[in-house]
């Protein structure tokens, strides 16, 4: 008899403080987390805490492109690979790449795409690995995120970064940043990307009903949002290499080595 | 062998690149892609790296790296990167693949070079007017093996078309022995030093042959392994420390130190 589990969501998504379930308030982030050059044999790579989710991405390229008939003789193509592992969910997850990770991998590819210069480098590719270690809501803008760090680290010249957040609606009331449950039980569903190149918009797709006048309300919640992203994406990539310059290393480790006697 | 020797010591006054991270109006700042450099555009006018927004009001970094103005132009020197083949370039090269035409060969960069067996061959003046008359049956690929490592030059590179090779030239052809190590190749000119200052260090202090391209690639062969270890581990920490000021000076102490430690003179 296979243990048969219904999806059970609270009928509230508020507490009586009123405050979230995760005691966040509505315009609060998850504690997000970045690194990046984590894995050695990639060109760039990063690694993304966003509440639950836990994701690696690395970047390869520009490189001859496999299959041969995929490659464009005026410009150069960029390949994400979206995938969840199977332990990443609560269900085990097939590990068949399915439709909702081939269409994730096609809305993220499109939405770093504005920012790099493919025309420069014809007839090869760049190709961005996603891998989802760990699922809780809001992947493909965790996704967007670390992915733009990941191409960032890999020196590949970019006009800017490209940050993701979702906004939505809770119980009739719009919040930040949605979690698992609050995306699968509540009301509307808006993730957002933006580059920070002249702040345009790469990403927008929605999910449930809202009016005009929310979508505004929306947009001006995720700006807010996203600026504190952005700023924790500079923060990662710059104090990778701030760490080095600020300790004259030799000292240090002579110190220690003399502590140690 | 020895001629080989003689070549690479030659070679350090070819090695002369500029370094910018040692000048002194390098600043330390480090930018990131899409970081705004200045928005005065009037003084400043956008160099290597960065990129004029829509409005033309602010001057935008392409890459991460410091930030560099020389004159009135501001530039952004990458620390991280990829190669791309220039023509001139000396780089080592790995032979990957050979038919009876070509040779194919892996110079770390986005397309494989070719090198053609009529680069390989010194073209020498043939009988008849004019050095006219060269017997054909010389142009094959019997030269090179395939796991060969060749010092190279690109004689042609653009966007569009595979990088073409040749052999022919000073200090280019097979290297015989030694160890090819590579690192990220916007740091390069870190290991160079300015007027060749970190390479001669290098060299002095651990008795090695060192040959540093353009391309990432470093050979090296040195008296025994304690030296050749000890020269990958200088070289693999310059890599990471490409961007701080005084490097030179830092991987000297750190040489004389280790050399203490290990024993070894």
């Amino acid at each position: 008899m296979p243990l048969i589990i219904k999806d059970e969501y609270p009928e509230k998504l508020f507490r009586k403080d009123g405050k979230r379930l995760d005691g966040r308030e509505r315009n609060e982030l998850r504690p997000i987390k970045m690194e990046v050059g984590v894995i050695k044999n990639a060109d760039g790579s990063a690694y993304l805490e966003w509440g639950n989710n836990k994701i690696y991405a690395a970047v390869y390229g520009p490189r001859e492109v496999h299959p041969h008939h995929l490659a464009k003789p005026d410009r150069g193509i960029l390949r994400v690979f979206y995938r969840m592992a199977t332990y990443s969910v609560f269900d085990r997850k097939r590990p068949a790449p399915g439709r909702r990770e081939k269409e994730i991998s096609m809305i993220i590819s499109d939405c770093i795409e504005p920012v790099l210069f493919l025309e420069l480098y014809p007839g090869t590719s760049f190709e961005v690995f996603i891998e989802v270690m760990d699922a809780d809501g809001g992947t493909r803008c965790a996704s967007v995120t670390v992915a733009a760090l990941a191409l960032a680290d890999a020196g590949i010249p970019m006009k800017s970064l490209v940050t993701a957040v979702a906004v939505g609606k809770i119980d009739k009331e719009l919040v930040v940043d949605l979690s698992g449950i609050e995306d699968k039980a509540g009301g509307a569903d808006l993730p957002y990307a933006i580059t920070w190149f002249n702040e345009e918009i790469s990403l927008l797709q929605f999910d449930g009903d809202m009016d005009l006048d929310e979508l505004n309300k929306f947009l001006d919640l995720a700006k807010n949002a996203l600026t504190s992203i952005y700023q924790i994406q500079l923060e990662t990539l710059k104090s990778k290499f701030l760490k080095l310059s600020e300790e004259p290393s030799i000292e240090k480790e002579e110190a220690l080595i003399e502590g140690e006697k | 062998m020895e001629d080989n020797e003689e070549q690479l010591k030659n070679e350090e006054s070819e090695q002369e690149d500029f370094d910018d991270f040692e000048e002194e109006d390098t600043s330390r700042d480090l930018v990131v892609p899409g970081e705004v450099l200045t928005e005065d555009t009037k003084s400043f006018l956008p160099g290597r790296g960065t990129i004029l927004n829509k409005e033309k009001n602010k001057i935008i970094s392409l890459n991460i790296g410091l930030k560099h103005i020389k004159k009135n132009y501001i530039n952004v020197i990458p620390l991280r990167g990829f190669y791309t083949p220039r023509p001139g370039d000396k780089v080592i090269a790995l032979v990957v693949d050979k038919n009876p035409v070509k040779y194919k060969c892996d110079i770390n960069a986005k397309d494989f070079g070719q090198l053609k067996p009529k680069n390989t061959i010194k073209k020498g003046k043939g009988r008849g007017f004019g050095g006219r008359n060269e017997p054909r049956e010389d142009y094959n690929t019997e030269r090179y093996d395939i796991g060969d490592i060749l010092v190279v030059k690109i004689l042609s590179a653009d966007r569009l078309n595979k990088p073409e090779l040749t052999t022919v030239g000073k200090y280019l052809g097979k290297k015989f022995g030694g160890i090819v190590i590579s690192i990220n190749s916007p740091k390069i000119p870190r290991v160079i030093g300015r007027n060749g200052s970190m390479i001669k260090m290098l060299k002095n202090l651990t008795k090695c042959n060192i040959f540093v391209t353009q391309n990432g690639r470093i050979w090296l062969k040195g008296e025994d392994l304690a030296h050749e270890r000890l020269l990958i581990e200088a070289i693999y920490k310059i890599a990471s420390e490409a961007h701080t000021i005084g490097l030179t000076d830092r991987m000297q102490e750190f040489l004389i130190n280790e050399k203490k430690k290990r024993g070894i003179e």
